[in-house]
């Protein structure tokens, strides 16, 4: 090896030696001779010999002592050889030499104070190394991470070489994707688009192969045309500069008859002018036509365009992007986009036909696709509310998932193909979904690496606590049935006497570190409320984070940026031509329903760019304020369960004060501040919530009714020809989904108002009213535990012991069990 | 709270209780060697709740439990015991027998431990028969509070959802219609027979001690779950292949900058003063080569000035190329800034032609031509000026270059303030027309 590289660092030198010419240019010999060895080097890590490779960089770094791009070169080598296997030690070595180039460029600012800025910087450049870093976070699922890399190199993108420049857009839009942050996908598409001069292929087939076409000649452009355009410019230059105009100007007088006269020439051949001058695009073109076969990077770019469509929900704009796709790649390996058509039926709940589209799917045997495909099936059956099935198919995902990691040898996308992360979330929330809420957490808080900074990801970690208590997996004290009340039948005669468990109430909370039954150690959470109350900490505390909290209740667009000339901010094109941040306005009329009216929404990609994208923030507006509604609620009944009301009553009341909070919320509000507020004895205070919903001092209305359901219902738009055609199946609500996510019946709502209307005033001595009241209450709940027992309770307080004793047995969700017990064999008289 | 009585435990504390011809201090032997000190919190309480029914216990038995309450805290101060309120009540009750008031009486009062376990050496059978009421004073309960509790009043904190529970143990006699409950018929005879209505006293005892909860039975405040979010569109991860993103080689290694430094030097001399035909050719030629050039050529906003002044070409090729630099606004304030000249101008107006510029950057530009148009001095650089602005604001208007609405006021005026000159005049009519 040690002779090889030797043999080669002199051939190398040889070959220098041959062409004295390239000797000649800038310090002398040794440039040339680094430049060179470097070429080699560029040569056989192109032909994979990674360790004659390292012996011609370890050669250059002894010319170059700490030159960071030898050594970010090393690094990369490095990692090669040793079979991909230690990313972690790539991204170390990466910073190292992003740190040895800030070093390298503060010392050479400070000798060289005058030197342009722009001119230094990249002589230690660092954006590939950058970029580098950022490739290996991808591919350990780390996209926030590589995405904040990637912005600022993105955002001064225009210095860089076209094909750095180019790895970078595309990177930084597979990271924006998987984030997902739409506004920097939309962003960078919008670049693409311009920068790359793709045109919009929106009619399908015809506008896709022109464009297609369009794509194929341009990148047919070779170097020579290029170049022929060029010097078609410099003569064009060299003839403009004799022009009269042009010598005028180099003369210090003004002979400005003959340059007026120019100036309207030039005017007026402004258009010829634009035509001839090779615009920024054409080379760019030409630099991603050599990297890339174009129609291959025409599709990519489609099935970019139709992933941010997704992502941002214009349906529409999506199915016709794919249907373009679809006729692209025909005949062609088209997994992904097949995956992307079945996942655009998916979204419209076109389930029947996402299935199929993904069994066509399944006849491809790649381990890689059969993951994704399980994966993939299981949502739609999840979405089906086909649980078992659904759990069947992630299972298997899972287990096509573990062949990636034995694979050998170890290519980098091994890493980045291994989604089991996903699927495992997946897992969670099926397992949810049908009620398991120990397996849930389990399978949630493994795709803690990959979600932990989203506020949903901490909520769902909560909803598993809660419903673990609510089932009374983890409370220490009576875990049997606690929907039965128990009445024990003690003694008998005149003796006799029934005995009322009440198994709610007297349940026990235990603190959360004497929780014994899942120990922490052993990588099992342990759940409890307490744990649940933190959980919804960092589920409020994200949700925050994520900004336009304060534009998210208000219906009004976010304010447009001031353009202005002596704006040097972030904002990447400000300046650079069109504004490209008009919003949709005028893109077709939107409906009621949220619908595009128009249906020859033929904008250009970056109108139709824009118009998901204000599509998409509108959407999560409205999901960052059920969830925020949702974590309210929940913290307040937390705080209850865990006899906390100070707390419970300040988050209801932030409940009630949110601007647009549904009125199931607003109900549950009222009755968790009335409850909040009796416990601290302020029973006037709870009044005032409860007589909200209070008419004429007796009368309760309907706190809500189903219409307000809405917002757990998934809004979906359909293509009205999709409903004549029969395969969509809309997802209506029904009561059935009602109860599954527990949300009570507006009757069930009304009543549990009579039922705290009636314990307050029993509490407070108006037994009469609280008769009339637990009347209502029990004509709207019969067989409510609750209702029952302040029935009786009421009853005993007003001497009717008959009466309560009569309704105590009248209750139809009772166990009568006879006391008895034995004492080591002997009976008790 | 949590910790419940077992029935077998009821059961051996009901055995005690029934000892009443024993010394109660060898009763209370029995129940401190028979639980373990963790139980016997929960075995008071139940005590404590039973003793609230007066028809349960016996007189005897009654009085054991006291003791055993009484004494549930001995080690400790007794206003340390968390049932004397309870005790005092008792003992403050008119309603209760006196041998149990003066009972709890005699046991508040003594303090120290030795008279007590010497008073407790009788039995509470022997206690009820040699007690004499006429030797007792019992003071009412406000006094009691006042010696034991230090108020008078019974204020404590009530908790308007606990305090108001009734016990959850209800009486429900199994005895025929219209017959008395507490006739001792319906007592189980030792031996007898049994028939409709009787019943047992010790089950029920033993029952209640088992079942008797602190909490009782009240009314019941309905707490609503709060509803699952449903999951959410796009929640569950629908997944599909990643586009392969490989590692880059840095090209950038040892590379050969030696012509980029040729031009830096080129481009610095530029801002000096005009360079020959030779050397201008040289820059456009390197500049065209490698479009990246431009950002390394080392023109920075600050030099652009001059660059426009001595070589307006060159001007006009680099900020072609830097269109789509994020800094070109930094070069299009510069522009707007320096002093109006023929060059300038020329050069906008070449840039008009090869690029879209920003319309916020022409009308900025326009304005400051006609500003520096009136406030020239000299007449005959004024006229030359103006013209020169008016030829070139109607090219900008022939080729759309900008929006006639947009300057249509400020450019009027300016012509009407010029209309002696003949290029102004000529701009009014071009003016007129598109307003047409």
């Amino acid at each position: 090896m040690e002779s090889a590289a030797r043999e080669l660092s002199t051939a190398s030198t040889a070959a220098v030696m041959q062409n004295p010419a390239a000797a000649e240019d800038g310090s002398g010999f040794d440039v040339s001779v680094t430049s060179a060895m470097a070429k080699e080097a560029l040569a056989r890590f192109q032909s994979r010999k990674y360790g004659e490779c390292l012996e011609l960089l370890y050669q250059l770094l002894q010319k170059k002592e700490d030159d960071p791009k030898v050594l970010h070169n090393i690094a990369i080598a490095e990692f090669f050889r040793d079979d991909c296997s230690d990313p972690k030690k790539l991204l170390e070595a990466l910073e190292k030499v992003k740190k040895k180039s800030d070093q390298l460029t503060r010392s050479s600012l400070e000798q060289t104070e005058t030197a342009s800025i722009s001119g230094t910087k990249d002589e230690f450049g660092v954006s590939v190394a950058t970029l580098n870093t950022a490739v290996i976070l991808f591919h350990l699922h780390e996209y926030g991470k590589a995405l904040s890399l990637l912005e600022p190199l993105y955002n001064n993108i225009e210095p860089l070489d076209e094909t750095v420049a180019l790895h970078i857009c595309l990177l930084i839009l597979d990271a924006a994707l998987a984030c997902p942050d739409a506004k920097i996908s939309a962003d960078v598409l919008i670049y693409l688009e311009k920068a790359f001069g793709f045109s919009q292929s929106d009619s399908g087939n015809i506008a896709l192969q022109q464009s297609a076409n369009l794509v194929e000649n341009s990148s047919a452009v070779s170097n020579s045309t290029l170049i022929n355009d060029s010097s078609n410019l410099e003569s064009s230059l060299v003839a403009s500069s004799e022009n009269p105009l042009s010598r005028t100007l180099s003369e210090e007088t003004l002979d400005y008859e003959t340059m007026l006269s120019a100036l309207d020439i030039g005017g007026q051949d402004a258009s010829r002018t634009t035509q001839r001058l090779p615009s920024s695009n054409d080379s760019s073109i030409s630099a991603m036509g050599k990297s890339v076969s174009s129609v291959d990077f025409k599709v990519k770019f489609q099935l970019y365009k139709v992933q941010f469509l997704l992502l941002t929900g214009n349906l529409k704009g999506a199915k016709r992007e794919v249907k373009g796709t679809m006729n692209a790649v025909r005949g062609r390996d088209s997994s992904t986009a097949l995956l992307l058509k079945a996942q655009l039926e998916y979204a419209r709940g076109n389930f029947r036909k996402a299935m199929k589209l993904l069994m066509a799917l399944g006849n491809r045997t790649e381990a890689g696709i059969s993951s994704l495909f399980f994966n993939n099936l299981g949502c739609v059956y999840q979405q089906m509310r086909k649980y078992h099935s659904s759990s069947v198919l992630f299972a298997r995902a899972l287990s096509s998932f573990s062949s990636f990691r034995k694979e050998k040898p170890l290519k980098l996308s091994s890493f980045s193909q291994d989604k089991s992360l996903y699927t495992i979330y997946n897992c969670g929330l099926q397992h949810l979904a049908s009620g398991k809420p120990i397996l849930a957490a389990q399978c949630i808080q493994k795709a803690h690496p990959i979600f932990f900074n989203r506020p949903i990801f901490w909520f769902r970690l909560a909803e598993c606590c809660i419903m673990a208590w609510q089932k009374g997996i983890i409370s220490m004290g009576d875990t049997s049935d606690r929907s039965a009340l128990k009445l024990y039948v003690i003694g008998k005669g005149k003796w006799r006497r029934i005995a009322a468990r009440n198994g709610l109430r007297d349940r026990y909370h235990e603190p959360a570190q004497e929780n014994e039954l899942y120990p922490a150690g052993d990588g099992h959470l342990k759940l409890s409320l307490e744990f649940a109350r933190v959980c919804l900490l960092n589920s409020l505390h994200l949700l925050n984070r994520s900004g336009s909290s304060s534009s998210e209740d208000s219906g009004l667009p976010p304010e447009p940026d001031i353009d202005g000339l002596e704006s040097t901010g972030s904002n990447i094109r400000i300046l650079t031509g069109e504004d490209n941040r008009s919003p949709a306005v005028g893109l077709g009329q939107v409906t009621a329903n949220g619908d595009v009216k128009e249906q020859k929404l033929l904008g250009t990609c970056q109108e139709i760019t824009n118009y998901s994208l204000s599509m998409y923030e509108d959407t999560l507006k409205r999901k960052m304020r059920a969830l925020r509604q949702a974590i309210l609620t929940n913290q307040a009944y937390v705080e209850l369960e865990l006899e906390n009301p100070m707390d419970a009553l300040s988050h209801a009341l932030s409940l009630l004060q949110l601007p647009n909070c549904s009125k199931v919320h607003t109900y549950l509000g009222h009755v968790y501040a009335a409850e909040a507020l009796c416990l601290l004895n302020r029973v006037d205070e709870a009044a005032a919530h409860l007589s909200v919903y209070l008419v004429g001092g007796k009368e309760v209305e309907l706190p809500y009714s189903e219409e307000d359901f809405e917002q757990w219902q998934t809004a979906k738009v359909f293509d009205s020809e999709d409903i004549n055609v029969g395969h969509s199946t809309t997802s209506n609500f029904s009561l059935e989904d009602a109860w599954i996510l527990q949300i009570l019946k507006p009757e069930e709502a009304r009543a549990t108002l009579y039922v705290n209307l009636a314990v307050k005033s029993a509490l407070e001595g108006e037994y009469e009213l609280a008769l009339e009241l637990i009347t209502r209450a029990l004509a709207g709940l019969p067989t409510s535990r609750e209702a029952t027992l302040t029935a009786v309770y009421i009853n005993l307080m007003m001497g009717r012991a008959q009466e309560a004793l009569s309704k105590l047995k009248q209750l139809t969700n009772v166990r009568f069990l006879p006391y008895s017990f034995t004492v080591h064999g002997s009976t008790s008289s | 709270m949590g910790m419940v009585v077992s029935g077998e435990e009821a059961y051996k504390l009901l055995k005690m209780m029934k000892q009443g011809d024993l010394p109660i201090h060898d009763v209370l032997s029995d129940f401190n060697s028979s639980f373990p000190p963790s139980h016997r919190f929960s075995l008071c309480t139940s005590l404590f709740l039973i003793l609230q029914d007066k028809l349960v216990l016996t007189g005897t038995e009654r009085l054991v439990a006291l003791s055993v309450i009484h004494q549930s805290h001995a080690s400790q101060p007794i206003n340390a015991n968390p049932f004397l309120r309870f005790l005092i009540s008792i003992a403050g009750d008119d309603n209760a027998e006196k041998f149990e008031r003066a009972f709890i009486l005699q046991l508040l009062e003594l303090s120290d431990s030795s008279s007590i376990k010497e008073f407790l050496k009788q039995s509470a059978t022997d206690y009820i028969k040699s007690f004499d009421p006429s030797l007792h004073v019992l003071p009412q309960v406000e006094e009691l509070r006042q010696k034991y509790l230090n108020t008078a009043h019974s204020e404590t904190f009530k908790c308007f959802f606990k305090d108001n529970a009734v016990k959850n143990v209800l009486a429900d006699p199994d005895v025929p219609l219209g017959c008395d409950v507490n006739s001792s018929e319906f007592d189980l005879q030792p031996g007898g027979k049994a028939k409709l209505g009787s019943g047992e006293r010790d089950e029920t005892v033993v029952g209640m001690l088992a079942n008797l909860s602190l909490e009782g039975l009240g009314p019941q405040w309905i707490r609503p779950r709060p509803p699952r979010l449903p999951i959410q569109d796009g929640e569950l991860v629908w997944l599909i292949p990643d586009n392969n993103h490989e590692l880059l080689w840095d090209h950038g290694m040892c590379a050969d900058t030696s012509r980029g430094a040729a031009v830096r030097d080129l481009i610095a001399k530029a801002a000096k003063g005009p360079l020959v035909p030779a050397q201008q050719e040289k820059v456009m030629m390197e500049l065209a080569n490698d479009p990246k050039l431009v950002y390394h050529c080392g023109l920075t906003p600050l030099k652009l000035a001059d660059l426009v002044e001595n070589n307006p070409l060159i001007a006009v090729e680099v900020l072609t190329k830097l269109i789509n630099s994020p800094e070109i606004a930094e070069y299009f304030t510069v522009l707007v800034t320096m002093e109006m000249s023929l060059h300038s101008m020329e050069v906008v107006n070449r840039l008009t032609q090869a690029v879209k510029l920003p319309s916020e950057f022409l009308r900025l530009y326009i304005s400051n031509c006609i500003a520096s148009c009136e406030n020239i001095k000299d007449k005959y650089m004024q006229n030359r000026l103006v013209r020169l602005v008016c030829v070139f604001l109607q090219s900008l208007i022939r080729n759309n270059h900008i929006d006639v609405k947009e300057i249509l006021i400020e450019v009027q005026a300016f012509c009407i303030n010029f209309s002696r000159i003949r290029e102004a005049a000529g701009l009014f009519r071009l003016l007129k027309t598109m307003e047409g």
